[in-house]
């Protein structure tokens, strides 16, 4: 835990102070505005992107016994980013945008994946279908993406990966709400999922709905996804091996899955800002590519 | 001979779909200006729509077979290009192809990086899964990281994001008789060598055992097949994109057709996917958006539904 703490710090630190120009100690005005107008908002975002999309992931891998249910595989993230990628390419400015689309979009894919679930035997079934409307998703997504103009294509190119490029305070706004929202709701379900983990009988003997429990985690899981996707896109995969290294140093619980996902995007942002500057890679390329490694090693011990 | 007399009748059909699709645009010309003297019309017809109209048509083909090949060789209902990683993986070399070649890249090169992508694509998941219950639910995973890859790649060329997002989704706008002339042969080749493998498929689709036993030799036999569902998904999506779920719809809807012998499904499987590439392509002309978009909504239903029905292990 020592250790854990330790590298967090590291990373804050490396975020605030490290790229071009390399600060040490603030000093100059322009460093100044470097530091706290542009590194600070865009290392709280990818904390709270990562914390969001790892809690999220835990719950919806408990909750469905699972550890392939992730956001990105059930029609969450998809859905959101493509609510938002619509909402961008057709200029419709809904209230509360970028946060009320990817909310609406979310529950709208994690639902329909529900709907299509119901009654389907075994969990692979669930996971493909899961797939199909994810895929449905993006590929309106990718529709809105092949009609619009080249101005807007950068954007909408984030929600098909995640990236924290731009990030302003006034992004964080939105997303501060939105945590609010969440965190409240993220206390409530979560003695429930660790019933559910146990098995679905135990959970009736303990006086829990099974199919109750499910639906309001998918809609904490709607809201933590929402949250990340508004503003960066969803920062693929985090859902996915956030839990899997909380188990993997042996503490699976909600504090720890958040603090190593809020880890592990920093890091990736921090190498996606510097690694090939001036050129900025998307965070989510970065995730992606570790899940790919994470996915490997469990396999091998599997 | 029932068989044989559907499969007439659905290659009619096919005919009609694309007669119709050369005759229908914004210009009015038809079908008939190829005998009149209207040289405008002229060059619509022969320039614009009649090669965009084949590329479809074989691309359907070659995906329908590459479905058909992959279920029968994988012994699950829900393999096909894009559950499999081969499509992924084919996408992601002709983007690869894109980046490093410009946008200018030839049809030709780009179709050999795109078949080099989609063995690569289907070897992972082999090593991954070999033919187990779980194939379908790691090759959607397999899929997600490649789709991922190849947006990462997006990075090296901002420019090029609209040219790559179609051809994660598919689409037919501006392709030209220069795209025809790898597809082509590639779609020829593949549904007439899985139609004279037909036997073997049927084979290949009950189990080992059974195939041991009619002295099948399963290993190079698999091997072979998959190779050739790598070459046909390439072709096709070296010409137009991954065009998602028309290799898992196509050969769901020949079955349904002509019953279960791969001798008649899989030119049925061809069939259908060259019909379900036209129509999705007509479809997406009237309402402004790549093809692709539609084949992927349609798809998605289809593969809820089997889905459902398998439990995702069939």
């Amino acid at each position: 835990m020592r250790l854990l703490a330790a590298a967090a710090v590291a990373a804050v630190l490396g975020s605030l102070l490290l790229g071009e120009p390399v600060v040490l100690f603030t000093g100059t005005e322009l460093e100044q505005v470097v530091v706290w107008q542009l590194r600070a908002p865009r290392l709280l975002l990818g904390a709270v992107a990562g914390a969001c999309l790892g809690t999220a992931g835990l719950l919806l891998q408990e909750s469905l016994r699972n550890p392939l249910a992730v956001p990105e595989l059930l029609g969450v993230s998809s859905g959101a980013s493509a609510a938002v990628g619509v909402c961008v390419a057709s200029g419709v400015a809904l209230p509360g945008a970028p946060l009320t689309p990817a909310l609406l979009g979310a529950a709208a894919g994690g639902a329909l994946t529900l709907l299509a679930v119901r009654g389907a035997t075994g969990p692979a079934a669930v996971l493909l279908i899961g797939a199909a409307v994810g895929s449905a998703c993006q590929a309106v997504l990718l529709a809105a993406t092949a009609v619009t103009d080249s101005r807007e294509q950068g954007v909408l190119v984030r929600y098909l990966l995640g990236s924290l490029t731009g990030t302003t305070w006034e992004t964080l706004v939105p997303v501060g709400v939105g945590v609010l929202l969440a965190v409240p709701a993220v206390v409530l379900v979560l003695p429930r999922v660790r019933v559910l983990r146990l098995g679905d009988d135990e959970a009736l003997s303990a006086g829990l709905r099974p199919a109750r429990v499910r639906l309001a985690v998918l809609g904490v899981a709607s809201l933590l996804v929402a949250v990340v996707v508004g503003p960066a896109g969803p920062v693929a995969w985090v859902g996915f091996f956030a839990p899997r290294l909380a188990a993997r140093i042996g503490r699976p619980s909600a504090g720890t899955t958040a603090l190593l996902g809020a880890l592990v995007v920093v890091v990736a942002d921090l190498v996606a800002r510097t690694a090939l500057y001036p050129v900025e890679l998307p965070v989510g390329g970065l995730t992606a590519l570790a899940a790919v490694a994470v996915g490997l090693l469990v396999r091998r011990r599997a | 001979m029932r068989a044989g007399w559907r499969l007439c009748a659905l290659a009619l059909l096919v005919l009609l779909c694309a007669a119709a699709q050369v005759s229908v645009g914004s210009t009015g010309a038809t079908l008939g200006a190829l005998f009149g003297d209207d040289a405008h019309a002229r060059t619509v017809v022969l320039e614009l729509r009649a090669p965009r109209v084949l590329v479809g048509l074989c691309a359907g083909a070659c995906l329908g077979v590459a479905g058909a090949l992959l279920q029968s060789a994988i012994r699950n209902q829900l393999a096909s290009p894009e559950i499999t990683g081969v499509g992924s993986g084919a996408v992601l070399g002709a983007v690869v192809a894109s980046v490093v070649g410009g946008v200018a890249a030839q049809p030709l090169p780009m179709a050999g990086a795109a078949l080099v992508g989609g063995v690569l694509g289907g070897g992972v998941l082999w090593l991954l899964a070999g033919v187990s219950g779980d194939v379908a639910v790691r090759g959607v995973v397999v899929s997600a990281v490649l789709v991922g890859t190849t947006l990462v790649l997006l990075t090296a060329r901002p420019q090029l994001a609209g040219a790559v997002s179609r051809w994660l989704l598919g689409s037919l706008v501006g392709r030209t008789w220069e795209h025809l002339a790898p597809l082509w042969p590639v779609a020829l080749l593949a549904v007439v060598a899985a139609t004279l493998l037909g036997g073997v498929l049927d084979v290949l689709a009950v189990d080992d055992d059974h195939a041991h036993a009619v002295g099948l030799a399963v290993v190079p036999w698999r091997s072979a097949v998959l190779l050739l569902a790598a070459l046909a998904t390439s072709g096709a999506v070296a010409a137009v994109g991954a065009t998602a779920f028309v290799g898992l719809l196509a050969p769901h809807l020949a079955r349904r057709l002509v019953g279960v012998a791969h001798r008649h499904a899989v030119p049925a499987a061809a069939l259908t996917g060259a019909a379900a590439v036209a129509a999705a392509d007509a479809v997406g002309q009237l309402v402004h958006v790549p093809a692709g978009a539609i084949t992927a909504l349609l798809g998605a239903g289809v593969l809820v539904l089997v889905a459902r029905r398998t439990g995702g292990m069939g």
